[in-house]
């Protein structure tokens, strides 16, 4: 018990490894995590970068989050799509992010893409794969928009048009078709729009919005739900029970005190 | 068979107007035998915010008494309470913690923040949180509870009113399910009051 | 180490040779995962120094992780001391291969000019072995070009000539392994510098057209 309460300077802790792994050996099947299914896509155009994302987290077959964020915040001018096990893709960039900023504290600098870029890879190659992160990093820097993306094996590659995750070879498809050299703005973020949506339709692990991301100079825009190509349907009436339904054994009402603050302290 | 559902339970939380309730099955048991029906698997954290831990109860209570301790140091250092979306932060990194590793259970925080605004989220066993402005549900009874949740629950419910939807969605998906049942606990946390009550549900 | 599931394979052919002038590097542009071809346009030729590069086969984490760790030293060496040979580079990269080849699946050809030794094409194989030859080719589709490179392999080659021989060994091995293929990416290293060189997979000849 007491290792588990002293507070830990950082990193992962094992202790239930061998209790986990005597279980499994007893035959019992280890629980899902939440996956992000996922079709991820980014792509740069005449001078920027767009990224894009479905919004939906799977555990097996369930539908755990219908709105979730997957392009997440690396820098002003970095952000990062994730694919994969969602636990690891939020705490991996939310640890570069987290080291980019105090770095840019220090050195007073805008953060570089290849920083954000080496920083992530090493840190997925030291785990050895075992960090089931699939990333699409975009960013605009010194050097203008930059795309690459970076495996769990902790491998990364710059290409100009890129998309990750089960809806993958859905999205591949429009990518291929429409992406060319020098995109306006707009028919960028159509492209992926509709990449995103070839997932979300074709891909059972990708569904619900579709969340983008511009990066140019000196701007990054979010569009949150840019596009909701699964609306939802109101119901016609409601279920609301009478009040009185429910049988009650026994109630407990813990009255709350409002605490205000009082009046300051006369210091004259 | 999976550590999961080794000891069964079902826990569910909701949003009402500038409200948010917290339910749970009381049972405890060993895979197909009940040892035990008073054991509620949602602990207050604060007088404002709930945890909920089904899962493996030996996980559960370690991680109820780990929970206990952080927050209390929390308030030492910070002399304040915890907020239920920093409580959330605090579950979900002492969970990833355990990447290779895992606690068994499958977390949810509800509770309401110091401007009284509603909170709730889930998370997976390694802490990946889900935060919903609708429900979340947990345990043996999930796939129970998020359809039927996704059929009764809808925005605005009064604290009275929310206590019958999620008392009603708790019942129903816990007499479906062997694991979970034998009594039920449900905190409506308003500004003003927290309301607990136990329900009368089948004993089978 | 054989590959980890799900690890992204540079299943490859890649070849350099000594010619008259330096060194020509050459690459196909594959990666894939299983049986799915996850990138067909890879970038294989890595820079480790100003006129040494390399060509990485095997796992793509494994070969970027062991060849950003080499560009790092030599960096470092290249302020400490004067500019590194070819030699150098190969040494460490051997090194680092020796020292891990219980975790590690990665080859590499290592080439370059220096002003020692002038153009130098080392092999480095599973295990940590290093080998100079006036040639080398390694990767799964290399299997199936030894032959060819073995007959027509000359000693102080032109350049054209030279790329030539690069271009037709690749287009023969991606034509038969499945593991290879997209286009064709080339490196001349010289004296005066490097030149990158690329052959989109239309202008590939065919097997049946060695002539031009």
């Amino acid at each position: 018990m007491e290792t588990n309460i002293i507070p830990r300077k950082g990193g992962f802790n094992f202790d239930n490894y061998k209790r986990n792994l005597f279980l499994e050996q007893k035959g019992l099947t280890l629980p899902k995590v939440t996956k992000t299914g996922t079709t991820i896509v980014g792509a740069l155009f005449k001078d920027g970068v767009v990224l894009g994302a479905d919004t939906r987290a799977t555990g097996g077959s369930i539908v755990q989050d219908k709105d979730i964020i997957k392009i997440s915040y690396i820098a002003p001018n970095i952000y990062c799509c994730g694919a994969g096990t969602a636990a690891d893709t939020l705490f991996t960039t939310a640890l570069i992010s987290s080291q980019l900023e105090l770095h840019r504290l220090t050195t007073g600098r805008q953060s570089r893409f290849n920083s954000a870029e080496t920083m992530l890879k090493q840190l997925l190659f030291r785990h050895q794969g075992h960090i089931g992160a699939a990333l699409i990093l975009g960013g605009y820097d010194i050097n203008g928009p930059v795309l690459a993306h970076i495996y769990p094996h902790g491998s990364s590659e710059h290409h100009p048009y890129i998309t990750m995750g089960s809806g993958s070879l859905a999205a591949v498809s429009v990518l291929e078709t429409r992406w060319t050299k020098n995109l306006e703005r707009q028919d960028a973020i159509d492209m992926v729009k509709d990449a995103v949506e070839a997932g979300i339709f074709n891909d059972l692990g990708s569904g619900s919005n579709v969340n983008l991301v511009v990066i140019e100079k000196n701007k990054t825009e979010s569009l949150r739900e840019y596009s909701k190509p699964t609306p939802h349907h109101p119901k016609n009436c409601d279920y609301k029970y009478k009040r009185g339904t429910t049988a009650i054994l026994k109630e407990s009402i813990k009255d709350l005190v409002v605490v205000t603050d009082g009046e300051a302290m006369d210091i004259s | 068979m999976s550590p999961g559902s080794y000891n069964g339970g079902a826990v569910v939380a909701m949003i009402g107007k500038n409200c948010v309730a917290i339910a749970s099955d009381k049972r405890f048991g060993v895979q197909m035998q009940t040892i035990g029906t008073e054991f509620s698997k949602v602990f207050p954290v604060t007088e404002k915010s709930y945890v909920g831990l089904p899962g493996l109860t030996t996980d559960t209570q370690t991680l109820q008494e780990i929970f206990r301790f952080k927050a209390n140091m929390y308030k030492l250092r910070e002399e304040r309470e915890i907020e239920p979306r920093t409580l959330s932060k605090l579950v979900s990194s002492t969970l990833y913690e355990r990447r290779w590793g895992p606690y068994f259970v499958h977390p949810l925080v509800a509770g309401l923040d110091k401007n009284n605004q509603p909170f709730i989220c889930a998370m997976d066993l390694i802490g990946c949180i889900t935060e919903t402005c609708d429900f979340v549900v947990g345990g043996t009874s999930e796939e129970n509870l998020f359809g039927i949740c996704e059929s009764v629950w809808e925005p605005d419910l009064e604290p009275e009113d929310l206590f019958e939807t999620i008392s009603q969605a708790l019942l129903c998906s816990i007499d479906r399910d062997c694991f979970a049942g034998w009594g039920a606990v449900v905190h409506v946390i308003t500004p003003e009051r927290v309301i607990t009550r136990t329900l009368k549900s089948r004993m089978d | 180490m054989p590959l980890k599931p799900g690890e992204l394979d540079l299943g490859t052919t890649i070849i350099a040779a000594e010619f008259k002038d330096g060194v020509v590097m050459g690459a196909d542009t594959r990666a894939t995962m299983g049986s799915y071809i996850s990138t067909r346009n890879a970038n294989k030729i890595t820079q480790l120094h100003e006129k040494i590069h390399l060509c990485r086969s095997g796992s793509s984490s494994d070969t970027q992780a062991i060849s950003d760790i080499v560009k790092y030293y030599l960096q470092l060496y290249s302020i400490v001391n004067e500019e590194p040979t070819t030699l150098t580079a190969a040494e460490l990269m051997r090194e680092l291969n020796y020292n891990n080849k219980e975790v590690l699946s990665a080859a590499f050809i290592v080439a370059g000019w220096d002003k020692h030794s002038g153009g130098n094409v080392y092999i480095l194989p599973l295990g940590g072995t290093l080998h100079k030859a006036p040639f080398a080719i390694t990767g799964s589709g290399s299997t199936y070009i030894y032959g060819y490179c073995d007959s027509l392999y000359r000693k102080n080659m032109e350049k054209e000539e030279a790329l030539n021989f690069l271009k037709n060994a690749l287009a023969l091995a991606m034509s038969r392994d499945g593991s290879s293929g997209g286009s064709i990416r080339m490196a001349v290293i010289t004296e005066e510098g490097v030149e990158r060189l690329y052959i989109h997979n239309k202008d590939i000849p065919e097997y049946n057209d060695l002539e031009n």
